[in-house]
């Protein structure tokens, strides 16, 4: 529970201020989607696991509600429905408080925080990608964070394409994940040694999953199979784009971020800022959940922590 | 500059002269003061000594960049964060003990359970369908089964030597623990060259 105050609620203003502009610039239409919705909309948009954290509580006849722990499934069920006849693609932004249940000790431990986001509906590839990536890109830097952020990027189809290959149970696909995403190196080299295959060498470094185009270097000597090498393909050409706008000094490729399988379907994306302990932002391409509101359609977007950025930069100006 | 948490107790001593052998090192007046934050010789690490139960908040906060702490804390914290190095040190085991060895299948009614460390216990029992009262405690658990609190225990063992003066034996064992060397999320790609030092200084020790 948060309370700003003056000088602090105009900070968090400005922020929004600037993003919401600088999304209107790239033509998003703002949307403003219910705060209270049935928790079955989450449950189809988000997975289970995600939408439990959602605070629930039932309606007069039983049916169970939720308070909103995202925005992107609202988002994706109006494209698909509401939106169904309108022509693609779709460029829709948003400011709006989520909820969720948290653990106390954790960093990232407050019940209500507002994203600002963005979902880019009906168009896939790289002009895809790049342009969400750019949006991030150029809200950081309106917000004077330029050279004091980082934005990872990866393509969670080169470690779906490798533990295919593998052929592991979902249990094992699971401690793989886990092992990649903490970079447990020790535990890691043991599991390999029992499942490993020739691919899996690309993995088995954990400091070396992060760098700039070194890296997708690095894992085409030890990738053959069609999915990996597709994905490695399209972040490729999504990083020379990004070097051709001169952006390669906040970006980063990160093949060990593999914290959201089930959602994203390629580009995944986490964004970081000095001075705050965790990701203050994520986002990715997520083909597969329209689909489930009826209407399968490529889909990408991103949310930032408005709540993390303000705190960010209040303390910059103390600091400054 | 990397802030690292240093679990104080235990894990101190080994956590130090391993660094200092990987070329982090402290002066001697650093470490005889009792100061809680203190720099390397170099000026290129400060140390914050804190209980081994706050390392995860201090690191997964990002408040220091990275820690020292044993897998036990890291198993009963559930912090998100990163472990790329099992350092090796201050090496122990979690276990379920308790005085009669068949205690398993021999109690009557619900079985409680004393230990410090609730989480890992109320996992290992029910990951295998044994319903428990898990009684949590700060310390000298191996007291509770002699006094009739619990009828068994979940704790730490290095040598075994205390469960065996107290009269109990281990039954079960639940997971190794070492010294682990745990990385903030948002340091390792914003100070992604610094940490990579430090990782590779204490591997090379290893």
């Amino acid at each position: 529970m948060r309370y700003y105050i003056g000088a602090e609620a105009r900070l968090r203003r400005m922020v929004e201020d600037v993003a919401m502009s600088v999304f209107e610039g790239w033509n998003y239409e703002e949307v403003i989607t219910p705060s209270v919705d049935y928790y079955d909309l989450f449950e189809q948009g988000m997975g289970q696991r995600e939408a439990q954290r959602g605070f629930r509580f039932t309606d007069n006849d039983g049916r169970l509600l939720t308070l909103r722990p995202d925005v992107t499934s609202s988002v994706a069920r109006m494209a698909a429905t509401l939106l169904a006849e309108r022509p693609r693609p779709l460029r829709f932004c948003y400011a709006a408080s989520v909820f969720r249940q948290q653990t106390q000790s954790h960093a990232e431990w407050r019940r209500e925080n507002t994203q600002l986001g963005c979902e880019l509906i009906g168009t896939g590839g790289k002009p895809a990608d790049l342009e969400v990536l750019r949006l991030a890109a150029e809200i950081l830097s309106r917000l004077n964070l330029e050279s004091r952020y980082c934005i990872t990027i990866n393509n969670v189809e080169i470690f779906n394409g490798v533990a295919a290959q593998m052929s592991l149970d979902t249990p094992a696909r699971e401690q793989l994940r886990r092992l990649i995403d903490t970079r447990e190196a020790d535990e890691l080299q043991r599991f390999l040694t029992t499942y490993g295959n020739g691919e899996t060498r690309v993995f088995a470094q954990p400091t070396q999953l992060i760098g700039k185009r070194n890296v997708i270097e690095a894992a085409r000597c030890a990738i053959a199979n069609q999915r990996s090498v597709a994905a490695l393909d399209s972040l490729d050409e999504l990083w020379t784009e990004i070097e051709s706008l001169g952006l390669e000094d906040s970006f980063e490729i990160d093949l060990g971020d593999v914290s959201s399988l089930d959602y994203y379907t390629g580009l995944s994306l986490k964004v970081f800022v000095h001075g705050a302990g965790a990701s203050v932002g994520r986002g990715g391409r997520y083909d597969g959940l329209t689909g489930s509101f009826g209407r399968a359609e490529p889909a990408v977007g991103f949310v930032l922590n408005l709540d993390a950025l303000t705190e960010v930069l209040g303390r910059k100006v103390v600091q400054d | 500059m990397i802030t690292i948490a240093i679990a104080k107790g235990r894990m101190q001593d080994s956590a130090l002269s391993l660094l200092a052998r990987a070329g982090i090192r402290l002066s001697e007046e650093a470490v005889n003061s009792r100061r809680l934050a203190l720099t390397d010789e170099t000026g290129q690490y400060r140390f914050i000594f804190v209980k081994p139960a706050d390392v995860p908040v201090y690191v997964e906060h990002g408040i220091a960049d990275s820690g020292v702490v044993g897998r036990d804390v890291l198993l009963e914290s559930e912090a998100d964060l990163l472990l790329p190095l099992d350092l090796g040190i201050a090496r122990c085991r979690i276990v379920v003990a308790a005085v009669d060895p068949e205690a398993m299948t021999n109690v009557q009614g619900m079985i409680r359970v004393a230990t410090k460390y609730s989480q890992i216990a109320s996992a290992h029992f029910g990951s295998r369908g044994i319903p428990v009262e898990i009684i949590q405690l700060s310390g000298s658990v191996e007291l509770a089964p002699a006094l009739g609190l619990a009828d068994m225990i979940v704790d730490l063992v290095e040598t075994g030597r205390t469960l065996r003066e107290n009269g109990l034996t281990v039954i079960d064992e639940i997971a190794e623990s070492t010294g682990r060397l745990v990385v903030n999320r948002a340091s390792y790609q914003l100070k992604a060259g610094e940490v990579a030092r430090l990782v590779n200084a204490l591997k090379s020790t290893l």
